[in-house]
């Protein structure tokens, strides 16, 4: 038995190794699409082009401008226009907000009294415009406290634990990476075993006395040795170009990344039970990339999913191991806080292998 | 034209035949569709908040509910540890854990018997937050909209006639100003799915003629290259547009995106983009051997970036400038203004004629330089 | 000689169409058997039962001395198989190709290497063992193809349509390398298109629509219908059970 997947693993390998695209695609394209992704991806919210109506013009309206302006977020893209119609401006793109200062501005904010400054928020992108109004509310409270310099009878004390520097990267990319190997993985494993029908092996391998798990295993862990191969240049890359911090252990993320594989590699395996042509395995592997990928929390968090929604994540591996790669990386996590995950992943893999396994006859009746 | 029709005629008795694939063309965008118009919501609602009260009294519970019920908010019921706070971040339970210290009680008391600014003690109760910082966004947003709630109880809790003094932000959201997430992705969904069923199909059609050498058979009869491309690619703008409209009437009919413009302006447009779209495939198709490499390549060069690097999601100006120069060549990037335009904005061509002309050029360059390959490589 | 393999009313039935009609027959140890049919007769069908690929619908077997319902892993370690399409892993070498198989039959290390010596002497592989398998000639994809089927020594090898589109030559030369494996006592179930071929059977059966309509010792059958050969008999009786089945 342990002879026979031997020559299994032998044979995928030289059949990966001998595939030049192949070995392209697995090794540089995962550093493509970290710079890429790595640089692209930024849902932080800065730089937003704003227009400003100034009906003040007072010094006090303009130190409010310049806080306004002070650090990323709001960049001045239009001073005082002519026309009223920031609706136009919105049209062309010009700005995203529009900030208006009424006339009366520093008159009422000397003598203490409450005053209104507008703020109109391009709405299309849903985002970024609950985010700015955010923002204009914190840099409103910061200038009242300053100018004013009334004491608060409260006053919320922040701490911020893990990514002080606060960079989206850092929690990106760790998400990148295990989106990737999701995505070779399922996609390799599916393919191997359906070309092999596609081509005839296969039905030639059923003759011999090979048996079933013999068959499942030779062909899946040598993808997961890839997995692993592909992860570990990801991962390094990720932290010495990129910088991410990691601050938990290296090796009970491989130990937990093992785990993960199999779940990922049981859904290729599956895949392959139910398709007849390589571009059906691809089509279907890449249907449950996506899937997994918007419904892992790695754009948007879980909660803000309607409920229905929320029960089907946790099908999906991919949820519970991107909380442990971000857990792991960026705030130390150990198998104490991620024991929940660990055990679903086990059971999934678990799950998923049985019925591929179950699936897998020698003989069709 | 007769022989554009033969080729139409087989490729699209080669799409019929294979149900499989079929379905997908059809079932993924809806599936997609609902995907991104439920799944995704970027907004920073839910936030998860432990909150350990050490004050006990009704004002905290009061307090409590305060954060709670403003919806920005969501209540964690797993036990937090105050020896260990950070335990219940690293678990993913919360996102962040409010520290509520005895003696609130007393400071809204004095808050309530305030008779002017100067009255206002010096010693301030203090509320401890401990946010946890790998979600940058998240983090910012829970600081700011603690910020919010606590101001708000402090409004609530003055006497009568007592304004507190500064900038109050007066804000109004102009188009979707129900904030709804489907509004900005459903356009963009629209944009992709155009992309990835013609670029990804033409590519993986033409890849496997090659392999199976049917190809080769075709170049040995009078068709021309070009007369090939064109009958190859006919069906799948068919299908492409399809499916475009399948993802619009979801959007509209189903989630409630509004559609203000004229939608022959974004029948057109989508035409051309298609028509980009498809340019890419035949590229693809044209260097690459097997349909894997195909699809893998069609699936980097339109897709990926179509996804991230048009505007979909992510903000094109906060990228560093490398990529966004790159993303002057992303037709995804011209339509997705372009339909956002049109559907929430109903702007006509007179506002969108830059990313239009751009759009065109690039549709032109694209098809032509893909011609001229396909061509040369077949001779 | 013992009988190899034995057959009695093997029926395979999928939904409404039979496609292996009631089908009896007993092959005996080293005989060559050729299993002959027009497209469609159901020959592909009841090779893949006796190779353990399909479950039959009814009927007895045993391969080798097991059964086929029940003993189906202890027939596939004596039996060799040679597809139509000559699965071999087209980006791997010959002796890669060998090495693999070998292994999967559980070939220790050193057997497994003086085998693959030992067949690519008798086939000629020599030259090829260092190239990939995608890159031979058909001819010899043919040999290497035969050179994996019987690494393991099987008893019994069943050969479906080996010989197609092979030139004249290389399929002479070919069916000497199988007479060679007969006289040194191995089965060999054989379908064949080609009539010249069949003709070197020891017996022949003919199928038509699942059913075995004739069975027997080529030369014997020649004379029993009066045909000049092989080829003019298939067709003459071939034609006779089409235009019975039209008239009823």
């Amino acid at each position: 038995m342990i002879q026979t997947i031997l020559a299994l693993m032998k044979k995928e390998l030289y059949q990966v190794i001998r595939d030049r695209n192949m070995l392209r695609l697995i090794f540089i394209s995962p550093i493509i699409q970290l710079l890429v992704l790595g640089y692209a991806i930024n849902t932080d919210v800065k730089k937003i082009d704003t227009a400003v109506y100034d009906f003040d013009r007072s010094s006090l309206s303009r130190e409010y401008i310049k806080a306004k302006t002070a650090g990323d977020y709001f960049v001045i893209s239009s001073e005082n226009p002519t026309v009223l119609d920031a609706e136009l401006g919105f049209k062309e793109n010009l700005y995203t907000a529009a900030l208006i200062i009424p006339n009366d501005f520093s008159e009422n904010f000397t003598k203490k009294k409450p005053v209104e400054v507008g703020l109109l928020i391009d709405g299309s992108n849903a985002n970024s415009a609950s985010i700015t109004s955010g923002y204009a509310e914190m840099i409103a409270m910061q200038f009242n406290r300053r100018q004013l310099a009334i004491p608060e009878p409260i006053v919320m004390r922040q701490q911020m634990l893990y990514n002080p520097e606060s960079e989206s990267v850092y929690f990106m990319v760790p998400g990148i990476v295990a989106v990737l190997i999701t995505m070779i993985t399922a996609m390799l494993s599916s393919m191997a075993i359906v070309r092999e029908r596609e081509i005839g092996t296969l039905e030639q391998l059923m003759v011999t006395p090979i048996t079933v798990p013999a068959l499942i295993i030779g062909k899946t862990i040598p993808f997961a040795i890839l997995g692993f191969l592909e992860m570990s240049i990801a991962l390094l890359f990720g932290v010495l170009w990129f910088g991410i911090p990691f601050a938990g252990s290296w090796t009970l993320l491989y130990g937990l990344t093992f785990i993960y594989l199999f779940t990922t590699l049981g859904v290729g395996l599956f895949i392959s039970t139910v398709t007849q042509t390589q571009q059906q395995a691809m089509f279907y592997t890449w249907f449950f990339s996506i899937f997994a990928i918007l419904t892992s929390g790695f754009f948007s968090p879980i909660v803000n999913m309607p409920e229905a929604v929320q029960y089907i994540t946790y099908l999906n591996p991919l949820r519970y191991y991107m909380i442990i790669v971000r857990g792991i990386m960026m705030k130390g996590a150990t198998v104490e806080a991620l024991y929940p995950e660990i055990i679903a992943m086990i059971i999934f893999g678990i799950v998923i292998f049985t019925s591929s396994w179950l699936r897998y006859s020698k003989r069709v009746s | 034209m007769f022989k554009i029709k033969f080729i139409a005629q087989k490729e699209l008795w080669h799409i019929l035949r294979d149900p499989r694939s079929l379905i997908i063309a059809i079932l993924m965008p809806i599936v997609m569709t609902l995907l991104y118009g439920y799944a995704i919501n970027l907004d920073i609602k839910n936030i998860k908040l432990a909150i350990i009260d050490f004050d006990k009294t009704s004002t905290s519970s009061d307090l409590m509910g305060r954060f709670y019920n403003s919806g920005y908010f969501s209540e964690v019921t797993n036990p937090v540890s105050i020896n260990n706070p950070e335990m219940i971040l690293k678990k993913g339970q919360a996102n962040a854990v409010l520290i509520i210290r005895p003696g609130l009680g007393e400071a809204i008391q004095k808050l309530k018997s305030m008779r002017n600014i100067a009255s206002v003690s010096v010693d301030n109760y203090e509320l401890g937050l401990i946010v946890d910082g790998s979600d940058a966004n998240m983090a910012a947003a829970a600081g700011s909209y603690s910020s919010i709630v606590v101001s708000q109880v402090i409004k609530d809790n003055l006497p009568l006639g007592f304004e507190m003094p500064g900038i109050k932000i007066s804000r109004q959201v102009l188009y979707n100003p129900d904030l709804k997430s489907s509004h900005f992705f459903v356009p963009g969904l629209i944009a992709i799915i155009l992309m990835m069923i013609s670029a990804l199909l033409t590519s993986v059609t033409i890849a496997r003629e090659k392999e199976s050498g049917t190809m080769e058979q075709l170049l040995t009869t009078p068709i021309t290259p070009r007369q090939i491309i064109i009958g190859k690619t006919l069906p799948y703008v068919g299908l492409a547009i399809l499916d475009g409209f399948l993802v619009l009437g979801f959007g509209v009919f189903y989630f409630g995106v509004p559609f203000i413009g004229s939608t022959l302006l974004l029948f057109v447009f989508g035409v051309i983009y298609v028509i980009a779209a498809l340019a890419i495939g035949i590229f693809i198709s044209t260097i690459v051997k097997t349909q894997q490499l195909a699809m893998m390549g069609a699936m980097m060069v339109t897709v990926l970036p179509s996804v991230m690097l048009s505007g979909f999601i992510f903000e094109i100006k906060n990228m560093p400038l490398v990529l966004q120069i790159i993303t002057y060549i992303v037709p995804a990037r011209y339509f997705l203004l372009i339909v956002r335009g049109i559907m929430l904005k109903g702007s006509g061509i007179g506002l969108l004629w830059v990313e239009a002309a751009f759009l065109i050029a690039l549709a032109i360059v694209l098809l032509s330089v893909a011609t001229k390959l396909f061509k040369l490589r077949v001779s | 000689m013992p009988d190899t393999v034995i057959i009695e009313k093997l029926t395979k039935k999928f939904g409404d169409f039979t496609a292996v009609d009631q089908i009896s027959l007993a092959v005996g140890e080293g005989e060559v058997f050729g299993f002959l049919g027009a497209n469609g007769a159901g020959k592909t069908t009841a090779i893949r039962m006796l190779c353990g690929l399909l479950l039959p619908t009814s009927g007895n077997g045993t391969v080798g001395g097991f059964d086929i319902y029940r003993d189906n892993e202890n027939i596939k370690k004596s039996i060799g198989y040679m597809s139509q399409k000559f699965s071999l892993y087209g980006d791997l070498t010959a002796y890669e190709n060998l090495w693999f198989y070998g292994s999967v039959y559980r070939l220790n290390k050193k057997t497994l290497k003086n085998r693959i010596e030992e067949l690519s002497e008798e086939l000629g592989l020599h030259e090829f063992l260092n190239r990939p398998a995608g890159n031979l000639p058909l001819g010899w994809r043919q040999r290497l193809a035969l050179a994996t089927s019987v690494l393991h020594r099987p008893k019994i090898l069943f050969l479906d349509e080996p010989t197609g589109g092979v030139d004249p030559v290389f399929r002479r030369r070919f069916w000497g390398i199988l007479y060679d494996l007969a006289d040194k006592g191995t089965t060999l179930f054989v379908t064949t298109h080609y009539m010249d071929e069949a003709e070197y059977c020891h017996r022949i059966s003919i199928m038509h629509h699942g059913q075995i309509i004739e069975l027997g010792n080529p030369s014997d059958l020649i004379q029993k219908y009066q045909q000049p050969n092989l080829e003019e008999l298939f067709v003459q009786l071939i034609s006779k059970k089409s235009e019975k089945a039209t008239d009823v």
